[in-house]
């Protein structure tokens, strides 16, 4: 049993005391906060043993090395990998797409598959990639209210299909994917399945062995880690495979130089696709977020945000001029609800005046998922309302929401 | 002026030419054709929002909450 009042004091920037109220931060499907675990492990490298990984044989770089691998073995064991070296350093989770969508190989005359309610990110490059090497992208089209219809899958995933990239839980909705069932499908097509696990891996447990999904793209900044942190998980088989994006320092065995000509010896995955100086104590704090959120329970977290989505949920369904953006079942949600208020202009007027009034932290926008907005007839620049829970927050961050909005809805209408 | 960016050069000029604007109107009149060299990244509305935020802040715009949401409008002299 979690003792949710001791986790909450973990993270610092709670501590924060604005214009005289506290803050109440729902705006962790953009940046999670972080808890003090996590940023002393990053200060003690700083600190104590500042030095490049895998390079320099003195103690400094001994400790960095050691630090750097175990982040590594923390993070596998998180999600689950068969082998930690199927976890790679990316600075996010869109360079971790990027880098399949770019570098997987695939048939001539394919086609990948995506959906209406990715981030751009989970789209973007895989369009690209189609377009680049003329393979046909096909759409799968999310329902209004943020699921998928399976049997567009089994319809549209065809012997052709060699990519698929799909949102395991939205950024928008929050609904989560019948990823299981569309890798199920894909591998009895031969097809590979990317997934974007930013929204997922630091809500839900995710395991890719069970699930036995082709690749993973995880965010560490959404888990309580650091900025400028991702993962790029990848079945072994298609690491191997894959080209390499970034050629230099730390990704060869040899170099050699005959005939004046080089001769490059490449190093298998991980290094392959670590070229050059890597971010140590982003990894280290990468490894000590997953590490973290494992000691309190992936299952755990997961119940506590539906705990509150669902106090979250109930209330504004009341609400006359609220009108919510996806399912309101919550066994199929991660922990965020989308809406807008029809008493003002905008979902940015929701998120200011939250932000001022209530010192309440939302976001405010089309999130990333223009196609999404443009399919529900939402327009992007006036945008949605996103107000999203994490393990930090508890019912009374849900109570001074709702009383937020309460008085929106009462000054402008 | 030139010190400002994009952004909020847009959304000066914008009050400007008008009186006093809901965040929707300000929205919906950045992306005509009249400030399309202005409005380089207003399709998500936030970091325009944000720059509005930032002129307030500065005290060369005020905003008011009441029936329809913000109202923004120049600082009268």
């Amino acid at each position: 049993m979690n003792d949710w009042t001791k986790i909450r004091n973990d993270f610092p920037a709670l501590e924060r005391i604005i214009n005289g109220l506290p803050v109440v931060y729902l705006d962790s499907a953009c940046m999670a906060l972080k808890p003090r675990q996590v940023i002393n492990a990053m200060n003690e490298y700083y600190e104590m043993y500042p030095a490049c990984g895998g390079r320099s044989i003195h103690k400094f770089g001994e400790e960095a090395s050691n630090a750097y691998s175990a982040a590594r073995g923390k993070f596998a064991k998180f999600i689950n990998a068969a082998k930690q070296e199927e976890c790679i350093w990316t600075r996010n989770a869109t360079e971790s797409l990027n880098i399949v969508a770019s570098s997987v190989k695939l048939p001539k005359g394919s086609k990948i598959i995506t959906t209406s309610l990715e981030h751009h990110s989970g789209s973007l490059p895989f369009v690209e990639r189609a377009k680049r090497d003329g393979h046909k992208i096909e759409i799968v089209k999310a329902q209004s209210d943020g699921t998928f219809d399976i049997e567009d899958w089994k319809k549209a995933i065809d012997s052709k299909t060699s990519l698929i990239s799909v949102v395991h839980s939205s950024n928008v909705t929050g609904t989560v994917a019948p990823l299981k069932e569309i890798v199920d499908i894909a591998h009895d097509r031969g097809a590979i399945v990317m997934s974007d696990d930013a929204q997922y891996a630091p809500h839900h447990p995710l395991d890719v062995q069970s699930i036995d999904v082709d690749f993973s793209a995880i965010s560490v900044h959404k888990m309580c880690g650091p900025t400028g942190m991702g993962v790029l998980y990848g079945k072994m088989e298609h690491l191997e495979s894959m080209d390499m994006c970034l050629y230099g320092g730390d990704t060869v065995s040899d170099v050699r130089f005959e005939n004046n000509k080089i001769f490059p010896e490449y190093l298998p995955p991980p290094a392959k696709f670590e070229a050059g100086l890597q971010n140590y104590a982003g990894a280290i704090g990468a490894g000590v977020a997953a590490e973290y959120l494992q000691s309190i329970g992936m299952h755990e977290i997961e119940k506590h945000e539906r705990s509150l989505l669902e106090l979250a949920l109930k209330r504004l369904l009341e609400l006359e001029h609220v009108h919510i953006l996806g399912t309101d079942d919550i066994t199929i949600k991660t922990g965020l609800v989308t809406f807008n208020v029809d008493t003002v202009s905008s979902a940015h007027d929701v998120a200011t005046f939250l932000n001022e009034e209530f010192n309440i932290m939302v976001r405010s926008g089309w999130h990333c998922a223009g196609p999404f907005h443009y399919q529900m007839g939402i327009d992007p620049m006036k945008g949605t309302v996103r107000a999203s829970f994490y393990l930090y927050n508890n019912r009374s961050d849900v109570d001074v929401f709702l009383k937020g909005i309460e008085s929106l809805i009462e000054m402008s209408s | 002026m030139s010190d400002f960016s994009k952004n909020v050069q847009c959304v000066l000029e914008i009050l400007n030419n008008e009186d006093s604007l809901t965040t929707g109107e300000i929205l919906e009149i950045a992306r005509t054709e009249d400030y399309a060299e202005l409005c380089t990244d207003c399709v998500g509305g936030d970091t325009f929002v944000a720059a509005a935020n930032q002129l307030v802040e500065e005290g060369l715009i005020t905003k008011k909450f009441g029936k329809g949401g913000y109202r923004w409008q120049l600082t009268k002299e």
